[in-house]
């Protein structure tokens, strides 16, 4: 692809979205904004139970994915950590904590929570199924494969044939991926927007690694469009509207999430664009992003050595600590991609 | 709690969730009925409506069919719809905050547009209305009454938890001419029901709401189903139409609730409700019909929730409204009618009236709890 690929002109599924009432992406975000205060007044008022704790972690957790909030993702580990303390009998506990250990990627601890939560007597799909998205995320993709189609066959609902059509959009089974994505989505019965966003997101990410721009961008502008502010897709989002040319574009989208996010990965990116046409602004943009990686490095080593080390390889330029970091990221995680950074980096290095 | 959270839909999205619904005729205006839907438990300050959401009541004519043991309504065809649709927010300046707007539509004639949170709200010729945030009017010791789920026995305290005290939710507040309601019906009596429903080509319903504590005491515990004890039912029942009941599920429903009812009857150790030879508890198809009935020509009572169908079941005339007054401690009302069938003491949850009781004028909701205790996510990590 060049610069002066045009961009695509019609996006078919935002249009068919459009037939479906949702509500509107700004409200849902202010209600999920307004669902968590709420929770919050209750937990400082000491009325809120156990299992209102877990969702409010599970809240605050999904705020984090959508906003690009890394500050949330660490309260709700801190806060499943304190709820397995106190109510350490309380499977369910155990089960939040090793989601929240998941997304900071310390995926032992993770299965060990799960084991605790089976023995207290969990439900075994509750179980299973965080089982096999941690199996997803090491690279144990044949187990994960196994556990999903059963989930699918069982009963394929929104849930189920999403998480399987991420599966196969990270072995890069497309074909596959796009007919469980295209099903989920006639699955979803709600008025709520996020759901689609997130699933939309997942889609156009696939068709990014694939390379196939003019999907991803069609997907990651529905995901957008349906969920403003959601930073994960307004940053993908951006990097493929640079590749189409519209450098002007991506970067307002950028300066906007690198300022309101504490993910460094939209300052990185913002820099590598930069880079060619004002080197200044890019070394600012470098510098803020390398401080920020040496900061989540040193908390969470295990989640951040992928993206640190993506980032030394590129405008980062430092490969033999990219090489130390990808080399920490394959020991956790042996997916494609971890195996890939490795190779790059390596090459790099010499 | 009421119907706070009743069903996964409801948990996955507040905003389509009706915590409660309270009709009455209006202390003030005669010939004025009140309805009050609330959505969205423990909502926020920055909660909104949804802009893909009908927010609606449907009120229905309906008359004792049959009273004593087997008393029941019949329902009429006819039906009456007060709906509110709100718009997506926005700022009415510049860099302002956002201001949501709405409407509300009836099917009798009038129409009113409002705007979200302003207390004067929006009024025409027999019908004005106030949406926004509000606190929640509704008070019980729902965590004891889990707890007497759980152990099979009373254990409300003398002084109760009030777990929804100081908590705000979303209101939607209608006054409707009474007299337009039921010019065609055959007497005084209407069921009323609210719903969320989608927008668009197909309106699904999301949720309904008839009377309290129907879905969350009597739909959700499992255990005495003598059926099934697997199947979560509340989002189907939320779904299926309270004044025509789909069949595919009425068996599952009616055999949840015998086996709750049942439940609730044996908790003070004597059997007030003896079930029929094949299992069925008196009360199951009187809750079934799932809509709350109110007399729109009796005035203003504050203590009238469920009077109407005691009366029916003893076989006299109903002296009050019926519907459901603000203020009324429904719930201990409930609890008795199951426990004891309201021939023994009152079966009290400890909380016998809200911190502070609603008004007995529009917009009848006190204002929202202006500073619920908070605790604070930590700032954003600023990069070193």
């Amino acid at each position: 692809m060049t610069a002066t690929e045009k961009m695509p002109l019609s996006q078919p599924r935002a249009a068919a979205d459009a037939r479906a009432a949702k509500t509107s992406g700004v409200v849902a975000l202010l209600n999920l904004e307004a669902q968590i205060d709420g929770q919050e007044a209750r937990l400082a008022g000491g009325s809120l139970s156990a299992p209102e704790q877990n969702a409010l972690i599970e809240l605050v957790a999904l705020r984090g994915h959508i906003l690009g909030r890394i500050a949330d993702y660490e309260w709700a580990a801190e806060r499943a950590d304190e709820l397995c303390r106190s109510c350490a009998e309380d499977p369910l506990a155990w089960v939040t904590r090793a989601r929240a250990r998941a997304r900071f990627h310390r995926f032992d601890q993770a299965l060990a929570d799960l084991e605790e939560a089976r023995r207290l007597g969990a439900d075994p799909c509750v179980i299973n199924a965080e089982r096999a998205e941690i199996l997803q995320a090491t690279g144990e993709y044949e187990e994960a494969l196994v556990h999903f189609r059963e989930s699918a066959e069982r009963r394929a609902d929104f849930a189920t044939l999403g998480a399987l059509a991420t599966l196969y959009a990270e072995r890069g089974e497309v074909t596959a991926a796009e007919q469980c994505f295209e099903a989920s989505r006639s699955q979803y019965r709600g008025v709520s927007p996020i759901p689609l966003a997130l699933l939309d997101f997942q889609r156009g990410h696939m068709w990014m690694v694939q390379g196939d721009m003019s999907r991803a961008h069609a997907w990651l502008k529905a995901a957008h469009d349906s969920l403003p502010g959601y930073a994960p897709a307004g940053g993908h989002l951006a990097e493929v509207e640079a590749k189409f040319g519209e450098r002007d574009v991506a970067i307002d989208r950028l300066r906007t999430l690198a300022a309101s996010s504490d993910d460094p990965d939209y300052a990185a990116t913002l820099a590598r664009i930069l880079v060619e046409e004002d080197e200044e602004a890019a070394r600012g943009w470098r510098a803020k992003a390398a401080a920020r990686y040496d900061d989540l490095i040193e908390r969470h080593p295990e989640a951040f050595s992928d993206h640190a080390a993506a980032f030394l390889l590129d405008v980062g330029e430092d490969p033999h600590r990219a090489l130390a970091f990808a080399r920490a990221n394959l020991e956790v995680r042996k997916t494609p991609r971890a195996y890939d950074l490795v190779r790059r980096a390596e090459r790099a290095a010499k | 709690m009421s119907d706070h959270g009743s069903g996964p839909r409801a948990f996955a999205d507040p905003v389509v969730d009706i915590t409660d619904m309270y009709v009455f005729p209006s202390p003030q205006r005669p010939g004025t009925l009140v309805l009050v839907m609330n959505v969205f438990p423990s909502a926020g300050p920055t909660a909104f409506f949804s802009d893909a959401v009908d927010y609606r009541f449907r009120l229905r004519p309906v008359q004792i069919e049959s009273s004593g043991p087997a008393a029941a309504f019949v329902v009429g065809d006819t039906e009456h719809r007060v709906t509110c649709r709100f718009a997506t927010p926005a700022a009415t300046k510049s860099g302002g905050p956002l201001a949501q707007k709405g409407t509300c539509t009836t099917s009798y004639g009038p129409s009113v547009s409002f705007l979200v949170n302003d207390a004067a709200g929006g009024e025409t010729k027999g019908l004005k209305v106030f949406a926004g945030r509000r606190m929640d009017p509704f008070f019980f010791d729902g965590p004891r009454a889990g707890k007497t789920i759980a152990t099979g026995k009373l254990s409300f305290e003398a002084v109760g938890l009030a777990t929804t005290a100081h908590q705000n939710i979303l209101s939607v507040i209608v006054e409707v001419d009474a007299a337009s309601l039921t010019a065609q019906a055959q007497g005084p009596l209407l069921g009323v029901v609210s719903e969320t429903v989608t927008q668009g080509g197909i309106s699904a319903r999301l949720e309904r709401f008839g009377r309290p504590e129907i879905k969350n005491l009597l739909l959700m515990p499992m255990n005495h189903d003598t059926v099934n004890r697997a199947i979560e039912l509340r989002d189907l029942y939320n779904q299926d139409d309270a004044f025509n009941l789909g069949k595919a599920y009425a068996g599952a429903y009616r055999s949840r609730l015998n086996g709750n009812l049942a439940f609730w009857d044996g908790l003070d150790g004597k059997t007030d409700w003896p079930l029929a030879a094949n299992g069925t508890h008196p009360l199951t198809e009187l809750l079934l019909a799932d809509f709350m009935v109110v007399d729109v020509s009796k005035p203003f009572s504050e203590a009238s929730t469920l009077e109407i169908e005691q009366a029916m079941l003893k076989g006299t005339p109903h002296q009050t409204c019926g519907g459901r007054p603000l203020n009324d401690d429904c719930m201990e009302t409930f609890l008795t009618l199951l426990v004891n069938a309201s021939k023994g003491p009152r079966i009290s949850d400890g909380v016998d009236a809200a911190p502070t009781p609603a008004a007995d004028s529009f917009p009848y909701l006190l204002p929202p709890e202006p500073n619920p205790p908070q605790v604070t996510l930590p700032p954003l990590n600023p990069a070193k």
